[in-house]
C-alpha cells in the first residue's frame, strides 16, 4: 500500500520508493529519510485530501498527495 | 580576508549564531527556510558566512540549490580556511545527515571543520546530557555544545573557532571506521546512543498541533488569527497614533505661534507639519505590524498555516509555502520576493512573485488609514472589540489577496502548457513551538519604524518642500491660482473619470517615488488652502473639503492594486531574471487599478 492509504495514528515501514518518481527527488526524500526499513508515523489527515502529517525519526513533516502515494509503506 | 563557511539544516539556529558572532542582525524565525542568500559578517579578522540551510548536498529548492552550489566552490576556494557545520541538538538524527556529509566533503578537499551542537538550552530542559567528547571520538572532528539564545557555550566557542580558523589543517575530519556505511544509517546510529528520544521532544509539539491543526478548529482558529492580525494593526496602534498626531499638532501651534506670520511661518506650518508631519502619524501602525508578524514567525504557527493553506492555495495555482512570502508581503514586497525562493516549484514561485505586490504592504497603511478616517465613521460593535474602521481596512487588506489569487488563476492557466515538466512536490518540516525570543523581536520593531521613517521621509520632506512652493506662489497661498494648479490643470483630464479633481492626482502621480508621499504631499496641499490655523488634522481637513463616497472608493481600490514602487520591480526585474516581467506588471497592475477606481467612481 501506498503511504496516502495510511490511516490516521497509524504506524508503518517504509518499503520503497516509486520507480516513478524524478530521480532528484527520490534521492532527496530519502535523505529526509524517507528511506527503506524506516518506521513512520501518521499524526493527522487534513480535510479534503490536504497533506499528511507524519513523524519520521526526531522530525514532523507534512507531505502532500502527490508525493505520498509514490512512497510504498507495509502497515506495522 | 580568509572566510569560515557556517552550514547545517534549516531552522537549527545558524542564523542566530552567526549574528551572535558578528554582532549583526541577519533575519531569524522559528520556520525552515528564513535565509535564502549567503551572508557574511566580520568575526575578528574572518569573514563568516552564514548560509541557507539544507537537509542534504540534493537541493529541492532555488535557496537549496545555492546554498549546495557555493557549498561545493566554497570546498574548492583557498579563501575558506574553516567550516562550521550547525547540528540541531534536539534534532540530531536529521542534522547529521547533512553533517556527515559535509565531514565527508571536507575530508575529501582537506578543509578543517567543527561541528557546533546548538540548541543545548532545550536538551538540558529535557534533563538530558549529550556526550560531546565521546560524540566529537565517533565523528573524528571537534564538537562544541552551545545555545545561541541563552548564550550557554558561547564564549568557549568563540576561542575555540579562533584557534581552528587559525590552523585549519589540524581540523581536518579523522577518517573513523564507520565512514564506509551509508550516512543515513550512521546518524540513525549516533542519535540513538547520543539524542534524546524523539518523543520526548514531541511530545508538547504534537500536543499544540492536536488543537491548532484539529480537523474541525484548525481552520477555523487560522482565521480568527489573521483577522486579528489585521484589526490588531488598526485597534492596537490608535492610541499611539492619536499621541504622535496630538504631538505633532502641539508643536505646529507651537510654532506658528512663535514665528511671525508670513512666508516662513506658512511653510513650516504648510510643508513641514502638514507634509511631513502628517506621515509619522503612521509610524505606530508601522510597528504593530512588525510585531505581530514577528510574534507569528517566532512561535512556529507560519509552517502551520502553510500546512493549512497548501490545499486552499493549490486551487489557485500556487503551494502552501507561498503563504509565508504572502504575509510577509503584508510589511514590504521586496524580502518577501526573495522569501519565494523556498518554493519548491519553479512555476508556483515565479506566480507567487508576480502576485506578492498585490499584498497592501506598510506603504500604503498610511493611504489607507487617511481615507478610511475621511470616508468610514467610527462605529463600534460588541463594546469595542470590533470597529467599523478596521473592519474596512481588512476588506482592504482582503480585496489585495482576492485580486493576488484571481490573477494566480489567470497565471496558471495562461502557464498550463508545459505541465509535463516534473513538479517539485511540497514537503514541509514544522518546527517546535517556541516562544517569541523578545530581544531582537523588540528589536526589529523599532528599526522598522526607523527604516520607515528614513526611506520614506527625505522623499516625503523633499516633495513637500516644492509642491509647497509651487503651490504657494505666485499669489502667495491661493492655491487655485498657483503654478502647481496651473500645472494639475494639464493632468486634469486623467482624473475627472476618477471623480478626483487636480490635487488628489498631484498626490497620486508623486506618490509613484514612494506610496507614502500622497499622505505628505496631500497634507501640504490641504495645509496651504487652509489659511486660517487649521490644524484640525488632515482627515478632517479633506472631510470639509468633500470626497465623494464613490471617488473615495475607488482611489483605495487604486491603491490596494497598482505597483507604485520602483524598488519592488527592480527586485522581480532581479528575481525572475526578465525585464519584461517586471514591466509588464507595472503596467498591467497600474490600468487595473485605474480600470477598478473608474468603475468605483462611476457606480458608487
Ligand atoms: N532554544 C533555543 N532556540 C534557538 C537557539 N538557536 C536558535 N534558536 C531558535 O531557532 C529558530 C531558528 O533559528 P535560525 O537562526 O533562524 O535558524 P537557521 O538555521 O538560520 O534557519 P534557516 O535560515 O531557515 O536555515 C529561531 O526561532 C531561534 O530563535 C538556541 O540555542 N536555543
Ligand atoms: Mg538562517
Amino acid at each position: 500500500m501506498t503511504l496516502w492509504e495510511i490511516k490516521n495514528k497509524q504506524s508503518a515501514m517504509i518499503d520503497s520508493l516509486d520507480a516513478t518518481l524524478v530521480p532528484a527527488i527520490g534521492q532527496r526524500l530519502n535523505e529526509m529519510g524517507f528511506a527503506s526499513g524506516q518506521l513512520i508515523q501518521c499524526l493527522r489527515r487534513s480535510p479534503l485530501k490536504g497533506p499528511l502529517v507524519l513523524q519520521l525519526g526526531d522530525c514532523v513533516y507534512s507531505l502532500e498527495q502527490s508525493i505520498a502515494t509514490r512512497i510504498n509503506i507495509t502497515a506495522a | 580576508m580568509k572566510n569560515i563557511i557556517l552550514v547545517g539544516k534549516p531552522n537549527s539556529g545558524k542564523s542566530l549564531l552567526f549574528n551572535q558572532l558578528t554582532g549583526m542582525r541577519q533575519k531569524v524565525a522559528n520556520f525552515p527556510g528564513v535565509t535564502v542568500e549567503l551572508k557574511s559578517g566580520k568575526f575578528d579578522q574572518y569573514q563568516l558566512v552564514d548560509f541557507p540551510g539544507t537537509y542534504s548536498l540534493q537541493s529541492l529548492s532555488r535557496d537549496e540549490e545555492l546554498a549546495i552550489a557555493k557549498l561545493h566552490e566554497a570546498m574548492h576556494s583557498d579563501d575558506t580556511s574553516l567550516i562550521v557545520c550547525n547540528l540541531d541538538a534536539t534534532r540530531l538524527e536529521r542534522s547529521l545527515v547533512f553533517g556527515l556529509q559535509v565531514r565527508d566533503l571536507a575530508f575529501q578537499h582537506n578543509k578543517g571543520l567543527i561541528f557546533a551542537l546548538n540548541m543545548i538550552d532545550e536538551v538540558s530542559r529535557f534533563g538530558h546530557h549529550i556526550d560531546t567528547e565521546q560524540l566529537a571520538q565517533d565523528l573524528g572532528c571537534k564538537v562544541h555544545a552551545l545555545s545561541a539564545k541563552t548564550l550557554l557555550g558561547l564564549h568557549e566557542f568563540r576561542l575555540a573557532l579562533l584557534d581552528a580558523a587559525q590552523h585549519p589543517q589540524d581540523f581536518i575530519p579523522l577518517k573513523t571506521e564507520e565512514a564506509s556505511q551509508p550516512v543515513l544509517e550512521i546518524s540513525r546510529k549516533l542519535s540513538q546512543q547520543y539524542g534524546i528520544k524523539a518523543d520526548v521532544v514531541l511530545k508538547r509539539q504534537n500536543k499544540i498541533d492536536d488543537f491548532l491543526l484539529n480537523n474541525v478548529f484548525g481552520g477555523l482558529i487560522f482565521l480568527v488569527i489573521m483577522f486579528l492580525l489585521f484589526q490588531s494593526i488598526f485597534t492596537w496602534a490608535s492610541p499611539l497614533m492619536d499621541g504622535v498626531e496630538a504631538i505633532v499638532g502641539q508643536l505646529a501651534a507651537l510654532s506658528s505661534s512663535v514665528l511671525p506670520p508670513g512666508v516662513v511661518n506658512d511653510f513650516v506650518t504648510d510643508a513641514l507639519f502638514g507634509g511631513v508631519g502628517s506621515f509619522l502619524v503612521f509610524v505606530p501602525q508601522i510597528m504593530v505590524l512588525t510585531l505581530v508578524i514577528g510574534l507569528l514567525e517566532d512561535t512556529g504557527y507560519l509552517a502551520r498555516a502553510a500546512l493549512i493553506c497548501h490545499k486552499p492555495l493549490s486551487f489557485f495555482g500556487l503551494s502552501g509555502r507561498s503563504f509565508i512570502p504572502y504575509l510577509s508581503g503584508h510589511a514590504c514586497a521586496i524580502p518577501a520576493i526573495f522569501a519565494a525562493r523556498t518554493i519548491e516549484s519553479p512555476r508556483k514561485r515565479l506566480i507567487t512573485m508576480m502576485t506578492i505586490p498585490l499584498m497592501s504592504c506598510s506603504a500604503r497603511l498610511p493611504v489607507y488609514a487617511l481615507l478610511i478616517a475621511v470616508l468610514v465613521p467610527e462605529t463600534q460593535y460588541l463594546g469595542g472589540l470590533l470597529n467599523l474602521q478596521g473592519i474596512t481596512f481588512f476588506i482592504l487588506y482582503f480585496i489585495g489577496i482576492l485580486t493576488a489569487l484571481l490573477v494566480s488563476t489567470l497565471l496558471n492557466k495562461l502557464t498550463d502548457m508545459n505541465t509535463d515538466q516534473a513538479e517539485m512536490p511540497f514537503i514541509l518540516e514544522l518546527p517546535t513551538y517556541r516562544l517569541p525570543h523578545w530581544k531582537p523581536l523588540i528589536h526589529r520593531v523599532l528599526t522598522s519604524a526607523k527604516q520607515f521613517i528614513k526611506r520614506a521621509a527625505p522623499v516625503i520632506f523633499m516633495v513637500s518642500v516644492v509642491i509647497w512652493f509651487l503651490g504657494y506662489f505666485p499669489q502667495n497661498g491661493d492655491l487655485q491660482s498657483s503654478y502647481l494648479a496651473m500645472l494639475g490643470h494639464w493632468i486634469d483630464p486623467i482624473f475627472t473619470p476618477l471623480g478626483l479633481d487636480w490635487r488628489y492626482g498631484v498626490a497620486i502621480l508623486v506618490s509613484f517615488l514612494a506610496r507614502e508621499v500622497f499622505v505628505g504631499a496631500l497634507g501640504t496641499l490641504f495645509g496651504i488652502e487652509g489659511a486660517d490655523e487649521n490644524i484640525a488634522g488632515l482627515a478632517a481637513n479633506i472631510q470639509s473639503d468633500g470626497l465623494a463616497l464613490g471617488a473615495g472608493i475607488g482611489l483605495m481600490l487604486f491603491y490596494v492594486v497598482a505597483l507604485q514602487c520602483v524598488a519592488t520591480v527592480a527586485t522581480i526585474k532581479g528575481e525572475t531574471g526578465s525585464k519584461k516581467i517586471a514591466w509588464g506588471l507595472f503596467v498591467g497592475y497600474g490600468l487595473l487599478a485605474y480600470f477598478l477606481a473608474f468603475l468605483a467612481a462611476t457606480f458608487i
